[in-house]
């Protein structure tokens, strides 16, 4: 078991938040979660994630502004977009601009396990990603 | 519509808003039709006088003047003929007169014959025989009592001075001058009752001859009179008409459907025109109807992409939550286990909002008048558009003063307007924009003013005037119908309200929306004839 995966995951849908993080921590990734841009940016200005999971439609700064700026920060950090507007146009320009992965809403919490396994594996350090299946514990 | 508590064993709310909807647009077009029916009634039930009738009935009224005019000169002219006729008549008999006088002078100073008198005297009978039914139409049939004695005495007198001439026993002196006189008395007198009525009949002429030249000149007056007076009613009464039907004209186009009702006494060919201008409006009024429609359809197919996209969000959190729901079940607590329930219920609800929030202003309906808050109504509008909103990335803000009164109108088809005004606006905002949405009083009382303010690219002075036009669009091909602000336009017409716009080209545009309080109750299918 190599060292935790830390994840920064930003969506202004606080459910999100509240699913996605023990859903994430089941593979081993330290997990912040935020609602807030400003305060997501500030938190990456103070520390390097492995990760960053973003939403790209907030209210006060756009998702690809906070890819822009996490690949400026921090080159090696993974950026995976998700978005319930999938456009084909929104994410070739988050590829463009070098983010790691595109998910479109609605996903299952498996969509994005997949990916962040993929980035693990992209950073080197390896998750052992399995379905998280009904664990029989006798 | 606010949703009311589900009726057991009922209809579907849904369906039965659908139902109270149809029922609503039947009756308005109902009502429509029933506007239309009255007016028809109402002008066709005045008496005719039709244009036509009155050019004929002013030639009519001129030509039996004419014809009058011309039967008393016509007259006038035969008393004239018969006048000198019987002027030369009695000119020939005063000439004989005055020749057998002439020849009674002579016998009186050289003693000539008197035979030539005697003919002269016969000659003046024969003439007055000759034309006794002249002179018996002219002086009566009397005439001979007043002519003849006379005259006839002169001839007794001349024939007795001729024998007596002629004969054995000459005239003493004084015998002699005594008749002399005698006969100069009957010859003065039968010379100046001639000439007496020689002149008499001279006046009479003269006085006919002055009579038909009145006759003529103060008939031609009036009848020049008379003609301009008909020409002037004429033209006016079509002029008139011609500018209120030009009035209609503007007024149609200017959105108002209102049918054209009577001003006048009677019908005439406009009412013709009025009638089919009448049908006009119904068929205007139902496009219109379709094309409100439409617009709004087009409305909601730009606002499905956004609504369609909002549904993921909710979506995505039923998803997930269920997905980790079924996958934890057995390490989650009751409480937690709630908590999720609760989150789908939740975000359910929330996808049931926004569709039913689309769906509302999608559905067909009839015009439904109900007393409106317009805050509540600007601030559905704004969460309808809020998807393109987010889309655009930019601001909205909304400023409503609280406790405004209420407006009577139909709540889809402002929600169209107002969309149709923010949807305006995002297009013309830059990224990053602001939109501004306030609800204040108007300047004058008992209306308020609906204000959509946008920092975008403004508007053109020199295109300003054409863009409520219909088909008038600035937005590139295939992207603007160029029917939202006119369909807009008609729909505040007809709530008895107006719109406005001030712009100033790259500083922004502000577009005014002005609407009675319900005090003044808009009715979208009759008002109160102003025609």
């Amino acid at each position: 078991m190599s060292e935790n995966l830390t994840v920064l995951l930003l969506d202004d849908e606080p459910i999100v938040g509240r699913r996605l993080k023990p859903a994430l921590a089941k593979i081993g990734c330290d997990v912040e979660v935020f609602e807030d841009p400003e305060e997501a940016l500030a938190r990456v200005g103070q520390k390097e994630f492995d990760v960053v999971v973003t939403d790209i439609r907030m209210d006060q700064i756009d998702g690809m502004q906070v890819l822009e700026f996490v690949r400026d920060r921090w080159p090696r950090c993974k950026v995976i977009m998700i978005t319930g507007y999938a456009m084909m146009s929104l994410a070739r320009e988050a590829m463009e601009k070098g983010a790691f992965d595109f998910i479109a809403k609605p996903f299952k919490p498996d969509d994005l396990r997949r990916v962040i396994a993929k980035a693990a594996k992209a950073l080197g350090s390896s998750i052992d990603f399995e379905t998280p299946a009904e664990t029989a514990d006798a | 519509m606010p949703e009311g508590p589900h009726p057991h064993g009922g209809l579907d709310p849904n369906e039965a808003d659908d139902l109270a909807a149809e029922a609503a647009a039947i009756e308005g077009r109902l009502g429509l039709a029933r506007d239309a029916e009255q007016a028809r009634r109402a002008l066709l039930a005045r008496p005719r006088f039709s244009l036509r009738l009155q050019i004929f009935l002013g030639n009519a009224i001129a030509f039996l003047v004419a014809v009058a005019v011309a039967v008393a000169l016509v007259a006038s002219f035969h008393r004239m003929e018969s006048k000198t006729r019987f002027l030369e008549i009695v000119n020939d008999y005063v000439m004989q007169v005055e020749q057998a006088r002439r020849f009674e002078k002579n016998f009186f100073l050289y003693g000539t014959n008197l035979s030539d008198a005697q003919d002269n005297v016969f000659q003046a009978e024969a003439i007055l025989n000759r034309n006794a039914e002249e002179l018996s139409a002219i002086m009566g049939e009397n005439w001979r009592e007043l002519i003849l004695p006379n005259l006839h005495a002169y001839a007794r007198l001349l024939e007795r001075l001729d024998q007596r001439s002629r004969g054995d026993q000459p005239l003493s002196k004084s015998e002699r001058i005594k008749v002399q006189s005698q006969v100069r008395a009957q010859g003065q007198q039968m010379v100046s009752s001639a000439l007496a009525v020689l002149s008499k009949e001279k006046a009479a002429l003269g006085e006919v001859i002055t009579r038909s030249r009145h006759l003529l000149f103060y008939s031609m007056g009036m009848l020049l009179v008379f003609m301009i007076v008909h020409a002037y009613l004429l033209g006016t009464r079509m002029l008139s008409s011609i500018n209120r039907f030009g009035s209609y004209a503007h007024r149609i186009a200017s959105g108002d459907f209102t049918p054209v009702t009577p001003t006048r006494r009677y019908r005439d060919e406009f009412t013709e025109l009025a009638l089919a201008i009448n049908t006009m409006i119904e068929e205007l009024e139902n496009r219109e109807a379709v094309l409100v429609q439409s617009h709004k359809m087009r409305a909601v197919g730009t606002l499905t992409a956004g609504v369609a996209h909002e549904l993921n969000n909710p979506m995505n959190n039923i998803t997930l939550t269920a997905h980790v729901l079924q996958e934890d079940y057995p390490d989650l607590n009751d409480e937690e286990r709630r908590e999720m329930i609760g989150d789908v219920v939740g975000e359910a609800e929330r996808a049931k909002k926004i569709i039913s929030n689309l769906l509302d202003f999608a559905r067909e309906s009839g015009s439904q008048l109900e007393p409106l808050d317009l805050p509540l109504l600007l601030q559905e509008t704004i969460a309808l558009a809020g998807n393109q909103i987010k889309l655009s990335g930019i601001k909205i803000h909304y400023q409503g003063s609280g406790n405004l009164p209420r407006v009577h109108g139909d709540s889809q088809q402002l929600r169209q307007v107002f969309l149709n005004l923010i949807l305006n606006a995002i297009d013309a905002s830059h990224k990053g924009g602001k939109i501004q949405v306030l609800v204040l009083p108007a300047d004058e009382p008992n209306y308020l003013a609906v204000k959509v303010i946008d920092e975008g690219t403004g508007i053109p002075a020199h295109i300003i005037s054409s863009i409520f036009d219909p088909f008038f669009t600035t937005k590139g091909k295939g992207k603007g119908t160029g029917l939202g602000l006119s369909v807009s336009q008609g729909i505040v017409v007809k709530h008895g309200g107006r719109i406005m716009v001030s712009s100033h080209e790259g500083q922004g545009t502000t577009f005014t929306v002005v609407l009675p309080v319900t005090t003044i109750p808009a009715n979208l299918s009759k008002k109160a004839a102003s025609a």
